[in-house]
Formats: C-alpha cells, structure tokens, sequence
C-alpha cells in the first residue's frame, strides 16, 4: 500500500475497535510475510555451503597478509573453496571447542592447540608446528621519531606504546619478555596501550593513536610504518602450530591445505611475510 | 566493490532479530506493566543486564547455551536444528543484545496507559487479550514504535556477542559489522569504507522511512 493511500484510509476511516483489529491482524500478516521472506533464503544459503568442495579456515590475525597468497594459491592448486576466518587463536579455539565449522586452525600459540587435543576437538596426528612469529619495533611515519633500537622508546617523544594483550595473545607476552629483558618493562608501563589481537595493535598504530608498537613482522608491511627487527631472542619462540579439527567432515582437504603451507610452495610464501620457518633459519 | 551479502544478512538478521524481540518483549513488558507476581522485581533488574554485561561475556555465556554441548543446542540439535555458528545464532545475538531496549520502552509506555480506560473495557464485557490489543497496545504504540526502532538498531549493529556465538564465517554468518571489521583486520580499507558508508546511508534512510511509521497513528 503507498504512503498516500496509507494517509487517506487514515483520515477516512472512523476508529473503532474493529478497524483497530483489522490494523493489527494486517501488522501481524506483514510480520509473517517479513519472516517468509527472510528464512528460506538464509536456510539455503545454509544448506548450500558444504554441498561443494569447500573448506573453512580458522586463522590466526597475524596470518592475515601471508594468507591473502596461500589461500588463493590451494584453490587454484586444489579446485577447493576456502572460506578464510581470521580472530585472535584464543577466541577461535574456543569457538572450534564448542563446535565451530572449522575444518582446519592456525594458531598463533602451540599452547591452545594443545588445549584443544586433550579436550579431543582436534586430531592430534595432525598436529604441527607451521611457523614461528618474529616481533618488530613499528613506529609512524608521522610521529617524526626515529627509534632505531627498544632502548630509544624511553625518548619522552614517544608518549604512548602498543602491544598486543600480553595476558593472552602470544605476541604481547613475547613483546612483554623482550622489554623485560632489556630492563626497560617498568620504565615504559605508564605508557603501554594493550590491543586486543596483534592487528589491533597495528591499527592502534595505523590510526595514529600511538607513536610506536609492537607487532609480529607478518603484517608490518603497512606503507605507514617503519620497521625496526627485534632479537628473537630476546623472548621465547613464538611457535604457531595448526591441526585439521576432528568434527570436520573432509580432514583430507583441510591437511591438504596444512601441508601446501609447510610445503615447498608455502613455505616461501611465510618466509616473505616474516615467519621464521622451521628447519630452516 | 566488496561482497554485499553482509549487508543482506544484517537487515535480515536484525529484522527476524526484531520480530523475536517483539514476540517475546512485549508480553514481558505488558507483565511488568500491569500484574504483580513474585519476582517481578528480579526479572524487571534482569531484562536490562543485557544493556550493561560486556557483549563478549554475554556472548561467552549464551556461546555455552547454545552450543551442542549445550542445554538449549542440545534439544536444537536433537531436532536437528544447529544453533551456533549459524545464521539463527546471529538472530539469537541480536534479539539478546537489544531485547533490553524495546522492554523498558514498551513497559513504560504501558504503564502510563490510564488504568481506567482498560477497567472500562473489561465492564464493557471485552476479553483480557482483546483490551491488550484494542486499548492498552494502541494508547502505549508511539513508545512501543520507538522501542522497536531501538532495538531494531542495535540488533543491526551488534559486533561482539554475534562474534561469538556465529563466528566471523564470510558467506555464512558475516554480518555487516563483522565484515566490516574483517576488511580493516586485512588492512582493506577501501571496503571497510565503502560498507561503512552504506550502512550509514541506508540506515538513515531506513530510520527515516520508520520515523514516518512511528507517526501512524495506531
């Protein structure tokens, strides 16, 4: 019914509680049509996901970049559709422990694959060490400080620091043991700003909110920011580890997908976006 | 140009999200309103604790309900019907997220409802359902309009506790929120932008179509 029409039946029609009914009962008819339309399309597009050869893949933040190639690469190689889920690990694994579609997860820390295989939500042979991270110093371009060393943070230029949550994500504790290392964790405290995953941590970067932060090299390569290498030993081993989950209907295309990773095809791909590979230095 | 189907999934999540919510909200609006029962005082605290819990816990919490494992998805499930990490884990989302809104608007549009007018009624022989329908729903609709175009709203933006319960599955259960903060996690602002500026664009527009039905009188 137009608006107009809508204005004059207002005008004209007495109100009784007869036509009060007649409202209500064309309310209710549109909000049964409103529901008509909406469910058999979300149902279908449902039901047609895992009708083809396709995988999903739950992937940790700081996978973002180096899986842009990767994925589009196992397609082509494999004909199969990879439908690519990035969050922070911890969120994920709790996702795939209370049944999350994943077929198969990276993990940016082995501990919560770990976590998952006692709990038995992933196969367990499956289960293996990708990649390890490597932590930068990213600091603005448009701060106009030049910090060539973890030291030059404590310039008073440099009002506030991000990392990642070191309480959770891999990357924040790894930046956390690097400062303490070097002595410099107490010093710098006042002026941390934690990010929730590693590429809010960035942003926190990208955005201006921040002069400098601590971030994995794999996604560092933003044309706003300048890099500056941290001693991987500084810290622990940022080890990433991923297994094909056990309540995925086709583990043979999610271990495809693991072993193109770790494969000779994969493995330059994780090199040039600043993994360390293991086996090779 | 980025994937749209975000943006469908949001207005069809929200707007399922909001028939939900009426369905179940203005029953317990009208309770609150008009009958004294025990306990009526916990549960009236206990509709808003959705506005003030952090979505994330909230979304943690219905996450265990509703998972297989979980009471409510295991009667789902032996049903056949997967809650989590589907589009009805979204619509769950959302009507949790806002269903706070439209019940403190509607109950306080029903409480300011003369008491009088529906006593008339019932002298005049009408039934307990038709003076809901014919008197009280009528004289309290422009706050009940105005609550549903709350919740509407915030069933459409909620990110954190659909982010939990139905994941961030593009194609699945991305909804427009999620798959804007996807583009920006990929660093692919161009997208993040251009879904941002549509969602901004055509709620307004939306709101103001509803603005003109909060005006319709009854």
């Amino acid at each position: 019914m137009a608006w107009r029409e809508v204005q004059a039946w207002r005008l004209t029609r007495p109100v009784s509680p007869r036509t009060i009914e007649t409202t209500m009962w064309r309310f209710w008819t549109l909000a049964a049509a409103a529901v008509l339309w909406a469910m058999p399309s979300l149902t279908g597009q449902a039901a047609a996901q895992p009708a083809r050869r396709a995988i999903t893949v739950f992937a940790a933040a700081d996978l973002a970049f180096a899986f842009k190639e990767v994925v589009p690469l196992f397609e082509q190689r494999s004909g199969v559709r990879v439908t690519l889920v990035l969050g922070s690990s911890g969120l994920l694994a709790r996702q795939i422990e209370h049944g999350a579609p994943a077929d198969v997860f990276f993990s940016a820390d082995r501990a919560l694959v770990d976590d998952l295989a006692r709990a038995g939500a992933i196969i367990p042979e499956t289960q293996s060490l990708y990649a390890q991270g490597r932590i930068v110093l990213a600091v603005s371009k448009r701060a106009g400080v030049a910090l060539r060393e973890l030291g030059d943070l404590l310039r008073p230029e440099v009002r506030r620091l991000a990392i990642a949550n070191p309480d959770h994500a891999p990357y924040g504790r790894a930046a956390k043991e690097a400062l303490q290392a070097l002595g410099l964790w107490e010093r710098l405290r006042p002026r941390l700003v934690y990010g929730e995953n590693i590429r809010h941590t960035l942003q926190l970067l990208q955005a201006g909110a921040v002069e400098a932060a601590i971030v994995a090299l794999s996604i560092a390569s933003v044309p706003e920011v300048d890099v500056v290498l941290i001693d991987p030993r500084l810290h622990g081993p940022l080890d990433q580890m991923a297994a094909v989950v056990r309540r995925s209907g086709r583990p043979e295309l999610g271990l495809a997908f693991l072993q193109l990773v770790q494969g000779t095809e994969g493995r330059p791909i994780m090199k040039r976006y600043g993994f360390l590979v293991p086996g090779e230095s | 140009m980025p994937d749209l189907f975000p943006v469908w999934l949001s207005l069809r999540v929200a707007g399922l999200a909001t028939l939900l919510t009426l369905a179940i909200g203005l029953p317990l609006a009208w309770a609150l309103a008009r009958r004294r029962f025990p306990g009526r005082d916990l549960l009236e605290a206990a509709v808003v604790l959705p506005l003030v819990l952090p979505p994330t816990v909230l979304g943690y919490y219905l996450l265990l309900l509703i998972a297989r494992r979980g009471p409510v998805g295991r009667a789902f499930d032996a049903a056949g019907i997967e809650l989590a990490f589907t589009w009805r884990a979204a619509v769950l989302a959302a009507c949790v997220g806002s269903i706070a809104l439209l019940i403190k608007a509607a109950q306080a549009g029903f409480e300011s409802v003369d008491e009088r007018l529906e006593q008339a009624a019932r002298t005049l022989g009408r039934s307990e359902w038709g003076i809901f329908w014919s008197i009280s729903l009528p004289l309290a609709w422009r706050s009940v309009v105005a609550g549903t175009v709350l919740a509407f709203c915030r069933a459409l933006g909620d990110f954190g506790i659909t982010l939990m319960v139905a994941g961030s599955i593009p194609g699945l259960t991305q909804t427009l929120p999620l798959a804007i903060y996807d583009h920006v996690q990929q660093n692919r602002m161009a997208e993040a932008n251009a879904l941002a500026l549509l969602a901004v664009a055509g709620v307004t527009v939306l709101l103001m179509g509803l603005g003109r039905l909060a005006r319709l009188r009854f």
